[in-house]
């Protein structure tokens, strides 16, 4: 009831001396963080259990571990294909055992799990389009520099001329390439998009003269000596 | 899902399985079940690797698929099962204790591959063995087949759930989108009558020769599995329970053993195998066994008298321990095992044995204590323990932070006055246990988190190692001398070689303590479950 003794006096609502305080007894500090990440400990853990029961678990916990890298179930993320075989490599050849890709049993699963079969039946199409832009686009570039160093100061109406012809050709199989790719997977969309960015300006390359050629041109004439 | 247990997964799947499994088993542990296209969009990976993914996982039974109303089908992964990875060394070391190699291997390949035909297995399995062995020797199928068979019968393995069969009629539905597995109870253990018959075959050891070699290999192994399998859709799976109940089994002999004699404890095993297969694994206690019974099952080797027997079953069932109880008269004395009461006495031997460790041994005696006594008041605690109050109110606040004691307020006015409530101190058993479970899976994250830290930081160091390895075994494949054999060893210097030893040793403390906190686990986990199973 009102058992409080004055106001503003320090008391506690209960009887200190249920929990084990005796009266006037410091309490203790109030803890003011969470407890430390690493705590010490008092006492020290018992060692381990040591017989030949524990090491034979150990040797198979530590193969079975080593195995399940090799089988097939294990996917690893890909690691970038290196453009340098590096020796140090050849000597860690991994060995896949089953080299066999795992296939499961088809019929205890739900049927979408199943790879896409339409992707195929595009694939042969869509590459061999993509294959001959990318061929025609390779080859132009090829083509220009060639024509650049034949060519080099005749012709350059001409050289244009051819450009935009091929330039054309590239594009109309682009837009097959368009048709093709509106059921593409994700992944593929990447060199299309590669593809894209670097066709999409109607500059000609071989028109804008950013005085690379200026250099070629003043080296032409080095016979003479500078003074 | 605690997060304790959601991380440990996690780590365990990107041990074993690589990292794109681990990042889709954790995220559908997370969110629960969800449909196909859910998953690929919320973790981000492209749909074939989502698919291999589900594939590898469904393999391994880790997760299950369910088909819901129209036709949407929802994935699920199950946490505990992922967790059984942890005692997958247990139950292979228990099938080799059991069955010695063959059984052991056996085990092994189904743990590996998760589900396989008998036949595979068989083959795998007689492969594997032939190789151990001396020149010349094979393993034959049928030894493995019996094998196999002994394990079927005492359900050690079992039939996965079967796809139902193809209907008949040719105006068929199209199919559903999954299967629904079924399977009967009693085909569970049923082995088919396969007639294999056949050798083991020696791998041959070629791998050094140029990569020309392995090509035919591979062409004539596809071609081997175009033959059509007798058994073709029979799977089977390692039956996880059964080596819980053996594990089970085993530890409460060993209390006895610890606890009384050897000749009890081998009464308690005669029983506790008599009801293995009459018992399901999560009876609070067995069937009632006859003393008479158990007289005549009782191994050949011991020749007790039939009175002998009579006092030590006396004598068990009068035991304060209450693992063996008395149901009956006839038949000499009918006498049941309480699996329960055994199931909580281990887990609170734990208990006490873990604040033992932690705080101390008078910590440990309030501990017991206020188990044994249920409530005690704080004055209380200080009699019966005999130790001095202001040493006991520390201790009790310790215990108190940690949570391994409760306080329970009872009130004696309806205002609930502090001043006028008992203040009771307990112990809660099943939250207790709750929260050290949690403690032990944390600890074993922990324990892998750092041994892949250890791994990591010597990386270079292994990998030289291995290469050094390499070489070595080439240049004495093709017959080099000692001097350049020494040479290369000396590749490796004297600090590097320390560094190597010290590096295995601190990754093998680390791999036995996660084996070690796992039989922790192991214990509280049937005891909650056990409890949760009885409320």
């Amino acid at each position: 009831m009102a058992g409080n003794k004055g106001r503003g006096r320090a008391s506690f609502t209960f009887n200190i001396e249920a929990i084990g305080f005796a009266r006037g007894e410091k309490l203790p500090d109030v803890v003011l963080k969470p407890p430390p990440l690493y705590p010490d400990t008092d006492y020290k853990p018992v060692p381990l259990k040591a017989g030949e029961a524990e090491e034979y678990m150990l040797a198979l916990k530590q193969e079975f571990r080593a195995t399940m890298k090799r089988t097939p179930y294990f996917m690893d993320t890909e690691e970038e294909k290196q453009e340098i075989e590096r020796y140090s490599k050849r000597y860690l050849k991994s060995y896949k055992e089953d080299d066999l890709e795992w296939v499961p049993d088809w019929r205890r699963l739900p049927r979408e799990m199943m790879p896409r079969k339409k992707l195929t039946k595009a694939g042969p199409k869509h590459q061999k389009t993509k294959g001959t832009a990318k061929v025609a686009k390779v080859m132009s570039t090829v083509d220009v520099l060639k024509k650049i160093e034949d060519l080099e100061k005749k012709g350059d109406e001409e050289k244009s001329d051819e450009e935009t012809d091929e330039k054309e050709g590239g594009k109309g199989k682009r837009k097959d390439d368009d048709d093709d790719e509106d059921d593409e997977a994700a992944d593929e969309q990447e060199e299309y998009d590669e593809e894209e960015q670097e066709e999409e300006n109607d500059y000609i390359n071989s028109y804008f003269d950013n005085g690379d050629d200026f250099g070629a041109e003043s080296d032409d004439n080095m016979d003479e000596a500078t003074y | 899902m605690t997060q304790a247990e959601i991380k440990l997964c996690s780590l365990l799947l990107q041990e074993h399985f690589g990292e794109i499994v681990d990042k889709i088993g954790t995220h559908l542990i997370r969110t629960g079940s969800q449909p196909l296209r859910a998953v690929v969009h919320d973790t981000g990976t492209s749909l074939d690797q989502v698919k291999k993914a589900l594939c590898v996982l469904i393999q391994h039974n880790l997760v299950t698929y369910q088909m819901h109303k129209r036709g949407i089908v929802e994935y699920e992964a199950h946490c505990s099962r992922i967790l059984r990875i942890l005692r997958y060394p247990r139950y292979i070391y228990t099938a080799k204790t059991l069955y010695s190699d063959t059984g052991e291997l056996i085990v092994e390949e189904l743990l590996l591959n998760g589900k396989m035909t008998m036949s595979a297995v068989v083959k795998k399995v007689a492969d594997r063995l032939t190789e151990t062995m001396e020149d010349g020797k094979t393993m034959d199928y049928s030894e493995v087949s019996s094998t196999f068979c002994r394990l079927a019968d005492t359900h050690f393995v079992q039939r996965c759930p079967l796809v139902p069969d193809p209907p008949e009629s040719a105006d068929a539905q199209p199919p559903p989108p999954a299967p629904t597995l079924s399977i009967n109870e009693k085909d569970m253990y049923l082995v088919p009558k396969l007639n294999l018959i056949g050798k083991g075959k020696r791998r041959r050891s070629s791998d050094d020769d140029a990569a020309g070699e392995p090509r035919p290999k591979r062409a004539k192994q596809t071609a081997e599995s175009k033959e059509p399998i007798p058994d073709d859709g029979i799977y089977w799976q390692a039956n996880l329970d059964r080596f819980h109940q053996h594990f089970r089994d085993q530890s409460i002999v060993s209390a006895v053993a610890n606890r009384m004699d050897q000749t009890s404890s081998e009464i308690v095993r005669t029983m506790l195998r008599m009801s293995e297969i009459t018992t399901s694994s999560c009876a609070p206690f067995t069937q009632p066994l006859s003393s008479n019974e158990i007289f005549r099952s009782l191994p050949v080797g011991y020749n007790i008298s039939k009175q002998v027997l009579d006092q030590y079953l006396t004598l068990l069932a009068d035991d304060p321990l209450e693992f063996v109880g008395k149901s009956g008269d006839s038949g000499g004395g009918m006498y049941v095992i309480n699996l329960h009461k055994a199931l909580a006495s281990l887990a609170m031997a734990t208990l006490e044995s873990i604040v033992q460790e932690r705080f101390g041994s008078r910590c440990a005696r309030i501990f017991r204590l206020v188990l044994r006594k249920k409530h005690l008041e704080q004055k209380q605690v200080e009699d019966f323990a005999m130790i001095p109050a202001k040493e006991a109110k520390d201790m009790l606040y310790k215990l108190l932070s940690e949570n391994l004691i409760s306080l329970q307020e009872i009130p004696k006015t309806p205002d609930h006055a502090p001043s006028r409530t008992f203040y009771l101190y307990t112990v809660n058993s099943l939250s207790a246990a709750r929260m050290l479970l949690r403690r032990c899976y944390k600890s074993i994250a922990n324990l892998i988190e750092r041994r892949q830290f250890e791994t990591k930081e010597n990386k270079r160091l292994l990998e030289k190692s291995q290469r050094v390895e390499a070489i070595l075994a080439s240049m004495q494949a093709t017959g080099a001398e000692e001097a350049q054999l020494q040479e290369i060893e000396e590749m490796i210097t004297a600090p590097e070689r320390q560094q190597l030893e010290s590096l295995k040793r601190n990754v093998n403390k680390l791999d036995a303590s996660e084996i070690q906190v796992d039989e922790t686990i192991f214990v509280l986990e049937s005891y909650t479950e056990s409890t949760m199973k009885r409320a």
